[in-house]
């Protein structure tokens, strides 16, 4: 084998040539990284939005989208009085109606923004037991309750959604009552207010669904509440379920961060080859040198392939460095909700990987050209 | 009269053929050649005469396309490329005019290459590259990197690493023909060295007229047939 340190040494050749393909790494492995943050990020928010003991009640032929969903004032009371095995905490039935709105909100800076806008009563607190609030109180009527990823959703500083401030909702002033957590969901991005205010800003009659959160109760239960009260129009569908569909929903969402990150990756591997062409072009004779000295074709090969994997490696770590310092806790936003982009180790083990691909793919073409004279050709070079 | 046993490499009928787009190119044919044990052979002859091929099908570089080499009584005209590669390493020290020293290492590691693909402790190695550079005068420049040596030194580092692995055969491609006249007489009086104490058979390409009268013997070629042989 040829020393370690011929390759070694061999990057400091041409060190414009060696930033060149550092730089293309460390993006490459960095556009990877943010994309499989961003998809492991937004998996992750919506399998932890849902719980498995919460079922959502909507109307029939909504089972793809809460918001267009209408189900019946009376469906939560009639939930509430016929379902056996319901949560119960303080004699309080845990059966909340829900309106999700999705409105335009004037912030105290004059700014609008789009958001996401959930109608609850207090029993929301009941079913969705992710939910603490860290600051302020529940809302009650004129009142709103932001979750605290909210901010970004809706484009402003944190320090803009202080409670006491005012938002207004269809030119009607609503004050802040407080800030809550709903660790790792969609409902962080959220902004909560009274049930009966938003159905009258959203001028509808009905509510978006109802969720029942179950205790001893079966998921079969709620089934044949549903076909028993026909003329409510129910739809059941477990919470966890309804997320992981949305999930679904966003697969080309999360192909098309693939396929662009692939194809990026694609066109820096070309790139390398360019630049690997150049590098081992420059070397022919010293290539058939070593082979005439004894060392054989693979042995070369090898060397080049280290030399080209070191490169893509340090690439590799930097764009580690610049995933860890741009991505960590970086919030994207989309309809569905905020996601956190987290730099965890599949994140970290699929910029390595791809790191030893771009090395390995890029080194191998170009290695291959170079080997491919006759010795007595490549010593005349 | 040399007997068998003395002969390190004999050619018999060796032809080589190679296209080059339709037309078929034969810079040697049917030669026949005989190299003593501690040879030092010159051959000379215009450029195209088949100098070059015939260097690099003696020290297995290439193949010729029929007729035998043997090289110390075994047939390497047929090895596999592997096996050939092995042989080289063995048998064979490379001296080429622009010396081919691999830039990004030190003299001591260029001298040190041919000995990596031995099974050789690292004091060992070092013990024989040490004394490889003193023989050729440069004990002082080990930790020299090619670029901090002049030509003629250059080629000295070359001819350590051709020698350092003990090869039998020598076979040096116009070694004086990028130096001045100092470091060319410098250099061929080195080889005349590596044959008398050594007893190294060197078999060298050459254009320059006093550069062959270094050697022992002068061989002619011509379009790929010897002429004549001088003593």
């Amino acid at each position: 084998m040829l020393p370690f340190g011929y390759a070694v040494r061999n990057l400091y050749r041409n060190k414009t040539r060696l930033a060149q393909t550092l730089a293309g790494s460390a993006l490459v492995v960095l556009l990877v990284m943010g994309a499989q943050a961003l998809n492991a990020g937004m998996r992750r928010t919506l399998n932890a939005s849902g719980s498995p003991d919460n079922v959502m009640l909507l109307g029939a032929g909504s089972e793809e989208s809460v918001q267009r969903s209408e189900v019946s004032e009376q469906a939560a009371g009639i939930a509430e009085a016929s379902l056996a095995g319901v949560a119960t905490v303080m004699d309080t039935r845990a059966v909340s109606p829900e309106i999700f709105h999705m409105a335009y909100l004037e912030m105290p800076d004059g700014s609008i923004s789009r958001g996401m806008v959930r109608g609850v009563t207090h029993r929301a607190l009941l079913t969705h037991r992710r939910v603490s609030i860290q600051e302020g109180i529940f809302p009650g009527p004129g009142q709103m309750m932001v979750g605290r990823l909210a901010w970004k959703r809706l484009g402003v500083t944190p320090d803009a959604l202080e409670p006491g401030t005012t938002i207004l909702l269809d030119e009607i002033p609503f004050t802040l009552s407080g800030i809550f957590a709903a660790p790792g969901t969609v409902m962080e991005s959220e902004v909560w207010m009274d049930l009966n205010d938003l159905r009258t800003a959203a001028q509808r009659e009905t509510v978006s669904s109802v969720v029942v959160r179950l205790e001893s109760g079966e998921r079969e239960d709620v089934e044949i509440f549903a076909r028993q009260r026909l003329d409510l129009e129910l739809s059941p569908i477990g919470e966890k379920e309804y997320y992981e569909r949305l999930a679904a929903f966003y697969a080309p969402v999360r192909s098309m961060t693939w396929i662009t990150a692939v194809l990026i990756a694609t066109a820096a591997i070309f790139a390398g080859f360019n630049t690997l062409y150049a590098a081992f072009a420059s070397r022919v004779r010293e290539i058939a040198t070593l082979q005439a000295i004894g060392f054989r074709r693979s042995a070369v090969l090898v060397s080049l392939i280290q030399e080209s994997m070191m490169t893509s490696l340090l690439g590799a770590l930097l764009g580690s460095v610049l995933a860890s310092i741009l991505l960590t806790d970086r919030l994207i936003h989309l309809s569905t909700g905020t996601f956190r982009l987290t730099v965890g180790p599949e994140t970290l083990f699929a910029g390595i990987i791809t790191g030893v691909i771009l090395g390995i793919v890029g080194a191998l073409p170009p290695a291959f050209r170079c080997l491919k004279p006759s010795l007595p050709q490549a010593l005349r070079d | 009269m040399s007997t068998s046993n003395d002969i390190l490499v004999r050619c018999r009928g060796v032809t080589k053929q190679y296209k080059k787009g339709e037309t078929l190119v034969t810079p040697l044919e049917s030669l026949d050649l005989d190299v003593p044990r501690g040879d030092f052979l010159a051959m000379m002859g215009p450029s195209g005469s088949g100098k070059t091929t015939l260097l690099n099908l003696l020290s297995g570089i290439d193949q010729p396309t029929s007729g035998t080499i043997e090289f110390d009584g075994m047939e390497i005209q047929d090895l596999p490329r592997r096996k050939l590669a092995g042989w080289r390493a063995r048998h064979v020290g490379y001296i080429f005019q622009l010396y081919h020293l691999v830039p990004v290492l030190t003299a001591f590691e260029n001298v040190e290459l041919p000995l990596l693909l031995d099974d050789m402790s690292r004091r060992d190695r070092r013990e024989r590259v040490e004394a490889a550079l003193s023989l050729v005068g440069l004990a002082d420049r080990v930790h020299h990197y090619p670029r901090e040596l002049s030509g003629g030194q250059e080629q000295r580092v070359a001819i350590a690493r051709a020698l350092v692995a003990d090869p039998a055969l020598l076979v040096a491609d116009e070694p004086t023909g990028d130096l001045d006249r100092e470091a060319a007489d410098a250099i061929l009086g080195l080889l005349q060295t590596l044959v008398r104490e050594q007893h190294k058979t060197v078999v060298m390409v050459t254009h320059d007229p006093r550069a062959a009268d270094a050697a022992m013997r002068i061989l002619h070629l011509e379009k790929g047939r010897l002429q004549e042989a001088a003593v």
